[in-house]
């Protein structure tokens, strides 16, 4: 911890790997992403076995709206890139441009939530509710934890960026802004099967 | 194992050249034209099962390549998180294999 107070151009290079806590946190939170692999795969397993159990709602063919599915996704995946863009400022000790970045996860995140409220908004007035079918219960599910994904992570982003302007970029705080950036990555690659085995597949039958 | 840990503990005494943001661009313009690319199909009126395997495939694709260039696993020092990930990949797979044997069989 003695590095606790170096900062600037004083840190060494990839911060988020200089002390035995950021590799240690880094690591454990590959072996959580590990699991929650796991979890989203139970909820892909449920979705795929119930996804023809539409009882009396509305079918996908029918209830599916592909532009919005299409508008949300490229969203998720520029705030991908934008915290790419964040932690390349990081390893440049551009503080500045790493706030900047993640502030433009933040709102790109944001609108992702917003527009996924308003799409489920309109699928319950066309009668798909949680409690329609099988199905309906397990697109709810499957999708809404996605989106409980990202409120998390919104929240999480917030309590890192609301301190930083107080601590700065440290040897200490340089691995939370690296295991956000992991853990915000892992949400759009879990979105790249969502829209995949949700939406486009519910369209093919 | 040995070796790994070697690099991981001298990690900070050596200098670490940086790639730049070029890799990190061109994963984000593959993935649009992946994803592009699934949306394209699934409106073409291919077969079904056509359809199905081509785009699962295309997903696993921009997966694989989110994971290795955004999350650096190409990087080294990535062993581990590897093994975390594969072992994770497994049992979902399981899961889901197991669900979709049990329910539509």
């Amino acid at each position: 911890m003695s590095h606790g107070e170096l900062t600037g151009n004083q840190l060494p290079a990839e911060p988020e790997k200089a002390t035995l806590e950021g590799r240690n946190k880094i690591l454990g939170f590959w072996f959580f992403l590990g699991g929650e692999m796991v979890l989203f795969g139970s909820l892909f397993a449920t979705f795929i076995g119930l996804r023809n159990q539409i009882a009396d709602g509305p079918a996908p063919q029918e209830l599916i709206n592909l532009t919005m599915t299409a508008v949300m996704t490229l969203v998720l995946l520029t705030s991908s890139l934008t915290s790419v863009m964040a932690i390349q400022a990081m390893h440049r000790k551009d503080t500045a441009k790493m706030y900047l970045w993640f502030i433009v996860t933040f709102l790109l995140g944001l609108t992702f939530l917003i527009l996924e409220i308003i799409e489920f908004v309109e699928y319950v007035h066309h009668g798909h509710k949680f409690t329609t079918s099988a199905y309906s219960s397990a697109f709810y599910t499957l999708v809404g934890f996605h989106g409980a994904h990202v409120t998390f992570g919104l929240g999480w982003l917030l309590t890192l960026l609301i301190p930083f302007g107080r601590k700065g970029l440290t040897v200490t705080t340089a691995p939370k802004m690296y295991v956000f950036g992991l853990y915000w990555h892992f949400v759009d690659v879990v979105w790249v099967f969502v829209f995949t085995i949700v939406y486009l597949m519910g369209k093919v039958g | 194992m040995a070796d790994h840990e070697t690099t991981v503990t001298g990690q900070r005494n050596k200098r670490v050249i940086h790639e730049g943001p070029k890799n990190h661009y061109l994963t984000f313009a593959l993935s649009i034209i992946l994803t592009l690319l699934a949306f394209v199909a699934v409106s073409a009126g291919f077969s079904p099962t056509f359809t199905i395997v081509f785009i699962v495939t295309l997903a696993f694709v921009q997966a694989l390549f989110q994971l290795v260039v955004w999350m650096h696993l190409k990087d080294r020092g990535h062993t581990h998180p590897i093994w975390g990930l594969v072992l994770g990949f497994t049992v979902a797979l399981t899961c889901i294999a197991m669900a979709v044997w049990w329910i539509w069989w």
